[in-house]
């Protein structure tokens, strides 16, 4: 056990972070170089110790994780990979990252400079062993409140040289409404316990006062301290290690190879960028709708629906970084998916991480590979302090998938096909609060399906589902019980794949997945919401992959007042799916009130015998549907994965299942169903020259409904956007939309 | 393996390539600097017509090489203008703009992009009708202009053999030229 050191007198200028930061700055901008370093002294000296040194601290993170995970409450932390520890220099650049997700390596060094900025280091000051805290997406970096962050800074006789860093997803954010990705939020006051960089503990230990607020201020405050507690363990860990590690290669040794790694990790990121791109423009958007008229009506100026569209362009600059321009994104509103600069690069360097620092050292190289433009005003950087932000994520990771496709249209321009997949993650929860029959009450969070999610098509191959999650290595949908032992109403009726959900194509995306949970026992109250991704009122993305097309949205179902106890008593077939149950209600093997939302419901009381179902996780297809090859079509019908009705209408497939599962297929039909399909595209298409005529017609009498007009005048209101909308319709610099 | 050879790289293109291959092809500690000229040359000799592929744009698109211009050419031989403005203005385009239209191409309807918010538009090439690109969008949204890759600067800086007909002119949007032309 290392002992935890005091604070000494008054450091030099040099060893102060705000020096540290400031000289990093400056030497990167002078010399394009990380800390000024030109050369890899230590690894070309020594590269087996180098190698060993980086191993050690490598080692130190992941050990971290695989231990201190076993004292968290929540299953995301321990079973998933919602959590991540890492080791970064002093001004918050990581050098080292365990398994989980990775991308946070983006918000560490904003929750550190803040700490700088602010003279932290005099007020309350910043010594070895303390615990800092912070989960404000303004202030710290942080996505949304319910990515909670645990800095512990390391130092050396007083000088701080390296901080041990913890993030994970806990299971309830105390804003109003309960969960941890509120949607009906007006400002950052309804986001729940937000807090900005503070203190919290010392001597590696966390102030009493803490647990309090934990405990008062949110609806699963034990399952939030424990979670606090594993972050802590973790770091813990980490800060021990780094003490040995320190007193085996010295300080000295220590300080210049971090600055090696993260310079040697940069070159290799860069290398990987200027291997795998194309030079150019790569233009895309998504659009996630909030539907929240009617809804806010305590709060008339966000009782509006909107439309918030999501605008990117990705470039290489001169050294073939990679540039990602928002303008045209619209501007923040009075909803919950607003973020700051900080948390929008975590969503941002989900692709970013996995695909470029896949073959070096995980660190900080990759931000400086990385320029995201985030216009002042816009939703990814709003200029008032006060924004909502609790569920950024219900847009972001969109539009990560629209910067992550433009980089895949890149490997498979230059034949990397291996590579390029169509990027989607409709990612979903289910959350809510309730009050037990004994009165105590709780909050929670099911995000089984953040887990992970299918992976789309490639170029050649369909696919798959519930194997690929974005934002960690660790995908894992296999957790359902830990969510129902600590959620004890919601109980998983079914859970299976979704037929037909995805975005089809010549190869098709994963198919999506769908549970259906059971309320049972649900006590005095019980309230649920949904805190996912977009809704199925659009696509993930806007833009197919070469000819197919993007993966849905996510679609929720709930029934309530249901016939559930008839069906079990005479031993009948239950949902499996939100699909089962819609067809269910509409053939009768089900009654009751049963609703299919496209958008995020409001709060659904819920009681026995009550029903929530949702299904998520599809993912894109690549290429044109008519070229699908008819077999793969009837094996798709076969396995019930595309119903046959639908194989007719999307592939011009005639296919029919007997009731052994054998699929029949009608050849005639099928070569006559295609050439019909091709007779239709040449009659019901027109030459884009006469639609663009049609089209700028309706934009000029805004013929279209008022919040897609409020979108134009939102994106339009960035002069780049607006010469773009009126270049493209050719309208006057005086129109106004 | 640290190379991608002429006829495994068909066989990638082709869609007939073995998982154990694709997996061998991800493992790779570096991705083959030439797999662009094996690309190309396994694409040139699939295509009927002689112009010269500069890049593949998409499954049937390409940027050729034709006399002094550069356009976009599919597969089946129809052309689709200078690659500088979205070839999207070149092809044919059906708007779904009914939900039942909407419903034909997604699965369960439940589930389908909302009509009274998001067309889908999808463009066909005019020679074969390939469907080239589809769009979910709001009504009144300009067409994605989904690549414009900087050729001169690909050749010569990241390939190292630079293009003979080299000009600041190639690499510039001239989508908005097209369509003043429209009006």
């Amino acid at each position: 056990m290392v002992a935890v050191m005091k604070e000494g007198a008054s450091l030099p200028v040099e060893k102060t972070l705000e020096y540290k930061l400031q000289q990093r700055d400056e030497l990167y901008k002078t010399t394009g170089h990380y800390w000024g370093t030109k050369s890899l002294t230590l690894k070309e000296q020594d590269p087996i110790k180098y190698e060993r040194f980086y191993s050690r601290i490598q080692s130190a993170v992941f050990a971290a994780r695989e231990k201190a995970r076993f004292v968290a409450a929540s299953p995301g932390g321990r079973e998933m990979g919602e959590s991540v520890w890492a080791l970064t220099t002093a001004e918050g650049d990581t050098l080292a990252m365990s398994l989980g997700f990775i991308s946070h390596c983006a918000a560490f060094p904003v929750s550190i400079k803040h700490m700088i900025d602010n003279q932290f280091e005099e007020n309350p000051g910043i010594n070895d062993g303390d615990v800092f805290g912070a989960d404000d997406p303004l202030t710290s970096g942080a996505p949304h409140p319910g990515d909670t962050y645990t800095l512990v800074p390391i130092s050396v006789d007083g000088e701080i040289v390296a901080w041990a860093c913890s993030v994970n997803h806990i299971m309830e954010a105390g804003a109003p409404q309960a969960g941890s990705w509120p949607v009906f939020t007006v400002d950052t006051f309804m986001d729940g316990f937000v807090f900005p960089p503070m203190k919290t503990g010392e001597n590696l230990r966390q102030a009493k006062w803490w647990d309090n607020l934990w405990m008062r201020r949110t609806r699963a405050g034990a399952m939030n301290v424990l979670d606090d507690r594993m972050r802590l363990a973790g770091c813990s860990m980490i800060h021990g290690s780094i003490h040995e590690i320190i007193g085996e290669f010295g300080v000295e040794y220590y300080q210049q190879a971090c600055k090696e790694i993260i310079e040697e990790s940069r070159r290799m990121i860069l290398d990987n960028m200027r291997s795998t791109m194309v030079p150019g423009e790569y233009e895309g958007s998504c659009f996630r709708i909030s539907m929240l008229k009617g809804q806010q009506q305590i709060w008339e100026h966000a009782d509006k629906n909107e439309l918030i569209h999501v605008h990117g362009v990705l470039s290489l600059d001169e050294d073939s970084r990679i540039v990602w321009d928002t303008e045209g994104s619209s501007r923040w509103g009075y909803h919950g998916f607003n973020g700051y600069p900080g948390g929008s690069d975590v969503a941002l360097y989900l692709c970013m991480t996995t695909t470029f620092a896949h073959s070096c050292k995980a660190s900080a190289g990759v931000n400086m590979n990385v320029e995201s433009i985030y216009h002042e005003g816009s939703i990814y950087n709003p200029d008032t302090e006060f924004a909502a932000c609790a569920n950024i994520w219900a847009q972001s990771m969109q539009m990560m998938g629209v910067a992550g496709n433009a980089v895949h249209r890149n490997f498979f321009m230059r034949g990397y096909l291996e590579e390029a997949f169509v990027v989607d993650d409709a990612w979903e929860g289910v959350q809510g609060s309730g009050v037990l029959e004994d009165g105590t009450p709780y909050g929670f969070t099911n995000f089984e399906w953040v887990g992970g999610g299918a992976m789309g098509a490639y170029s050649f191959k369909d696919g798959t589902p519930t194997t690929w999650a974005q934002h960690t290595q660790l995908c894992n949908v296999g957790n359902s019980e830990e969510f129902e032992y600590l959620i004890p109403p919601l109980h998983h009726l079914g859970r299976k794949l979704e037929p037909g959900l995805c975005g089809h194509g010549k190869y098709r995306g994963g198919i999506g997945q769908s549970s259906v949970h059971w309320m049972k026992e649900t006590g005095q109250r019980l309230g649920v919401t949904r805190g996912g991704s977009g809704t199925a009122l659009s696509t993930h993305v806007s833009l197919g992959m070469n000819g197919g097309y993007p993966a849905p949205g996510v679609l929720t179902v709930t029934a309530k007042n249901t016939n559930l106890d008839e069906i079990f008593d005479a031993g009948g077939d239950t949902p499996r799916s939100a699909g089962e149950l819609l067809e269910y209600s509409k053939n009768g093997k089900i009654k009751g009130d049963v609703t299919a939302w496209k958008y995020d419901p409001p709060e659904q009381s819920m009681g026995d015998n009550d029903l929530w179902a949702n299904a998520a996780g599809a993912s894109g297809g690549w290429g044109d549907p008519l070229e699908r090859d008819i077999a793969s079509v009837v094996e798709d019908i076969r396995i019930g994965q595309v119903p046959s009705d639908f194989a007719k209408l999307m592939y011009g497939v005639v296919a029919m299942q007997d009731e052994e599962g054998v699929v029949h297929l009608n050849e005639d039909e099928t070569s006559a169903e295609r050439e019909k399909m091709i007779a239709r595209r040449r009659s019901e298409s027109i030459p884009a020259s006469e639609w663009w005529l049609k089209e700028r017609e309706k934009v000029i009498n805004k013929a279209m409904r008022e919040e897609v007009l409020e979108m134009y005048r939102s994106s339009t209101s960035f002069k780049g956007y607006d010469t773009h909308f009126k270049s493209f319709w050719q309208l006057d610099e005086d129109f106004e939309i | 393996m640290d190379k991608v050879d002429k006829g495994l790289m068909k066989k990638l293109v082709n869609g007939d390539i073995a998982d154990d291959d694709v997996t061998e092809m991800r493992r790779m500690e570096k991705k083959d600097h030439e797999r662009f000229w094996t690309y190309l040359g396994v694409l040139q000799e699939s295509v009927s017509w002689n112009e010269k592929i500069l890049m593949r744009l998409n499954d049937h698109l390409y940027i050729v090489a034709k006399g002094n211009d550069r356009i976009v050419k599919c597969d089946c031989g129809h052309e689709l203008g200078d690659y500088r403005t979205n070839w999207k203005l070149s092809c044919d385009l059906r708007v779904r703009e009914t939900q039942e239209q909407v419903d034909e191409v997604y699965y369960p309807a439940a589930a389908a992009p909302d009509a009274a918010w998001m067309e889908i538009r999808e463009y066909f090439c005019p020679g074969c009708v390939a469907q080239l690109a589809v769009e979910v969008v709001p009504p009144g949204y300009p067409m994605i202009f989904e690549a414009l890759p900087d050729l001169d600067r690909f050749y010569r800086e990241y390939m190292n053999r630079p293009l003979s007909d080299e000009s600041p002119e190639w690499f510039q949007n001239k989508t908005v030229e097209s369509v003043a032309k429209i009006k």
